[in-house]
């Protein structure tokens, strides 16, 4: 007969062993609770298998046999790269390998009605609006990934906007990792907008070097009546990275959420953006690309859960998968009784330029609600001949059309991105994407 | 400028075009005209190289610097650099594309075939604007992507604004007229109008006798399965326009 210490899986004896390390520390107690909470709700849940409907197309089984340790304080060897993704006239905060940065952040200066904390300190501080927000959660709901995140929250910003202030500045939070042995990450962030509020946030997600590395970040974002948060997640990491990412979204009446993520692949990504529309009259837009290649593996799952009548979501996801990568996009729509007159639209599109690739793309909209509009939609092929043919006409050889059309692919979702700046640093990450296209 | 000698195509083992010939000269204007299926878009999309469809015998001689080439083996963006032009039926929509980029890549891709040096954006900008001058198009079309959003006539002005651009020894335009309404018609007709000149030629392709009041063709040709039938003056339009094809048909 196995004994309980058997059963458990070397993966989640680390889990446990970090947790009651980080434990040991001054933090406030009800923190502790959430780390205690977090950690028996990952020891319950375990790794998810492919049995799990929302993990049908991703097999995390690769992160038990890794021996994981906490990632440790370096000295970053790659400041060029971080400087080209950075710019002056933005707020940024530098996080290399989850542990805040000063050097290469510019938490100076800041503008009014910003407070922008790192998590020890908020949750000292700001205790009140951190426990009201995860309140939002039962705990039942949780991800796996979100109970693993509160398990090991120890770093993190926290950026919170008073009422009626718009930050002009692009908000850049950036995550680098660089390791020699395996090792862990895990962010959580949160964002919280105060009424009438205004902001943009960039969270980059980088690494430059083969780095073996699983990173969970988590960010809960709360946008109180009427305000508008322009948030992108974007990463871009190292081949042999595990990525296993949660965006919450909590929206109040008239908040305009308009999100973006670029999911650039590591060996493994997994982002879940899961968006509760809790007032009249809000408005989400959920868009994304990817691109894939070699054996990488993307999985977007989404979830927009439309709770009162009158709002509307717009979500587009495109896909560009090159040599024999995997893409898996799973988007949820969930409408309940009360929420009439709600409008939402989704499409997935995907383009298939390697000649081993895979696609599983599912919507899955419940809808309870009687008098809504929604929309759904997905494609998954390869370049059209006769565009080909039109751009050789013009002169442009097949090779050039092929890249030009991808290229034009790309463009097509990053416009919808308004702010340039964010335009750019995403084009800088997306190289990789427009490299294999060579 | 072209010679066509006993072209048969056709896409997927389907026979098209039966035997082709046709002679287009230097300043000349020639048009096809024919019914639903006779392979008038065939043969623009042969002559331009699809690369879907077969030529199964034949040749088409086009003059390469003053040689006389058989082109059926040349790939179209090949023929595109030597000055062979297309104004598609259905122009495609490019999305994420924007016009003037695309419109350079494909313009600097004949200024490298002929050893030019390349020309710089803003050099183009202003020269594409001069182009869209010629076709009445709102220059916000510059910068939005190819097609994407434009109505019919639209992008049927586009196709011949890139003619203006790239400025081919011998085009191709297939059922440009089609959809079009009088005014548009007649802004697309002046524009090819403009560009025609003793050192190039066209074949005009279309189902109307309308559009070759605006561009008279010096000759006209019938084409019925896959073969010419008939080939006489502009007269032969207006008198497929009230009789239909039927009495051309072989054997009558």
């Amino acid at each position: 007969m196995l004994t309980m210490e058997q059963n458990i899986s070397p993966f989640i004896d680390t889990v446990q062993k970090y947790s009651a390390e980080l434990n040991k520390n001054n933090s406030p107690d009800w923190f502790k609770k959430v780390r205690e909470n977090g950690l028996s709700r990952f020891t319950t849940l375990g790794i998810p298998t492919p049995k799990h409907e929302d993990w049908k197309y991703t097999n995390l089984a690769v992160l038990s046999n890794t021996p994981f340790k906490p990632a440790a304080r370096v000295a970053l060897s790659f400041q060029d790269q971080i400087q080209r993704i950075c710019a002056k006239d933005e707020i940024t905060i530098v996080f290399v390998n989850g542990i805040l940065n000063e050097q290469l952040s510019s938490l100076d200066n800041l503008p009014k009605g910003l407070v922008l904390l790192p998590l020890n300190k908020a949750i000292t501080e700001h205790e009140t609006q951190i426990k009201e927000l995860l309140s939002k959660y039962k705990p039942t709901e949780d991800t796996p990934f979100v109970a693993f995140n509160h398990a090991l929250a120890e770093h993190g910003i926290y950026i919170q906007i008073t009422d009626k202030t718009v930050i002009e500045k692009l908000i850049h939070i950036v995550h680098v990792t660089q390791s020699t042995e395996a090792s862990l990450t895990t962010a959580s962030n949160f964002i919280i907008l105060g009424k009438s509020s205004e902001a943009t946030v960039l969270e980059t997600h980088v690494c430059f070097d083969q780095s073996v590395y699983l990173s969970t970040p988590l960010t809960d974002i709360v946008l109180a009546e009427n305000a508008v948060l322009h948030y992108c997640k974007a990463q871009s990491e190292s081949l042999k990275s595990f990525h296993v990412g949660n965006t919450r979204v909590w929206q109040e009446r008239d908040s305009h959420f308009d999100g973006f993520a670029l999911m650039n692949g590591g060996e493994i990504t997994r982002n879940d953006l899961d968006i509760i529309s809790n007032g009249e009259g809000t408005s989400s837009t959920l868009n994304g690309f990817y691109g894939t290649n070699g054996k990488q593996h993307v999985d977007n799952h989404s979830s927009m859960d439309h709770r009162l009548p009158n709002c509307t979501s717009n979500q587009l996801y495109k896909g560009i998968l090159n040599g024999e990568s995997h893409s898996v996009f799973n988007g949820k729509i969930f409408v309940r009784k009360i929420a009439q007159k709600t409008n939402s639209y989704q499409l997935n599109k995907n383009l298939i330029l390697g000649v081993n690739c895979r696609v599983d793309t599912k919507p899955q909209l419940e809808i309870f609600a009687d008098d809504v509009k929604c929309t759904h939609g997905a494609t998954i092929g390869q370049l059209n001949e006769d565009e080909i043919f039109y751009l050789q006409t013009r002169c442009i050889s097949k090779k050039d059309a092929v890249k030009l059309l991808a290229h034009g692919f790309v463009e097509d979702i990053l416009n919808k991105i308004q702010n340039p700046a964010i335009i750019k640093k995403l084009t800088i990450l997306l190289e990789p994407t427009f490299a294999a296209l060579e | 400028m072209i010679e066509i000698r006993n072209l048969h195509a056709g896409i997927e083992g389907t026979p098209i075009l039966k035997g082709i010939n046709l002679t287009i000269n230097t300043g000349e204007v020639h048009a096809i005209m024919g019914p639903n299926g006779s392979g008038k878009s065939t043969l623009s999309k042969v002559i331009a190289g699809h690369p879907q469809y077969e030529v199964t015998e034949g040749e088409i001689i086009y003059d390469v610097n003053f040689k006389k080439v058989n082109i059926i083996d040349l790939a179209a963006e090949e023929r595109a650099r030597e000055g062979i032009f297309l104004a598609f039926q259905y122009p495609v929509e490019i999305p994420g594309v924007n016009t003037a980029v695309f419109l350079r890549a494909a313009f600097n891709e004949i200024c490298k075939h002929q050893g030019a040096d390349e020309m710089d954006p803003i050099d183009f900008d202003e020269y594409i604007r001069s182009k869209m001058k010629i076709l009445e198009m709102d220059e916000k079309y510059i910068s939005r992507a190819v097609n994407v959003d434009f109505s019919g006539g639209e992008k049927k002005r586009n196709e011949i604004m890139q003619m203006a651009v790239l400025n081919p020894r011998f085009a191709v335009l297939d059922e440009t007229d089609s959809g079009l309404d009088i005014d548009s018609m007649r802004i697309v007709a002046d524009g090819v109008n403009k560009l025609r000149n003793k050192n190039n030629a066209m074949l005009v392709i279309t189902h109307y006798q309308r559009l070759l009041n605006y561009i008279v063709p010096d000759f006209v040709h019938i084409l019925q399965d896959g073969k010419i039938v008939r080939t006489a003056g502009k007269e032969l339009a207006l008198a497929v326009e009230e009789k239909g094809y039927d009495w051309l048909k072989e054997g009558k």
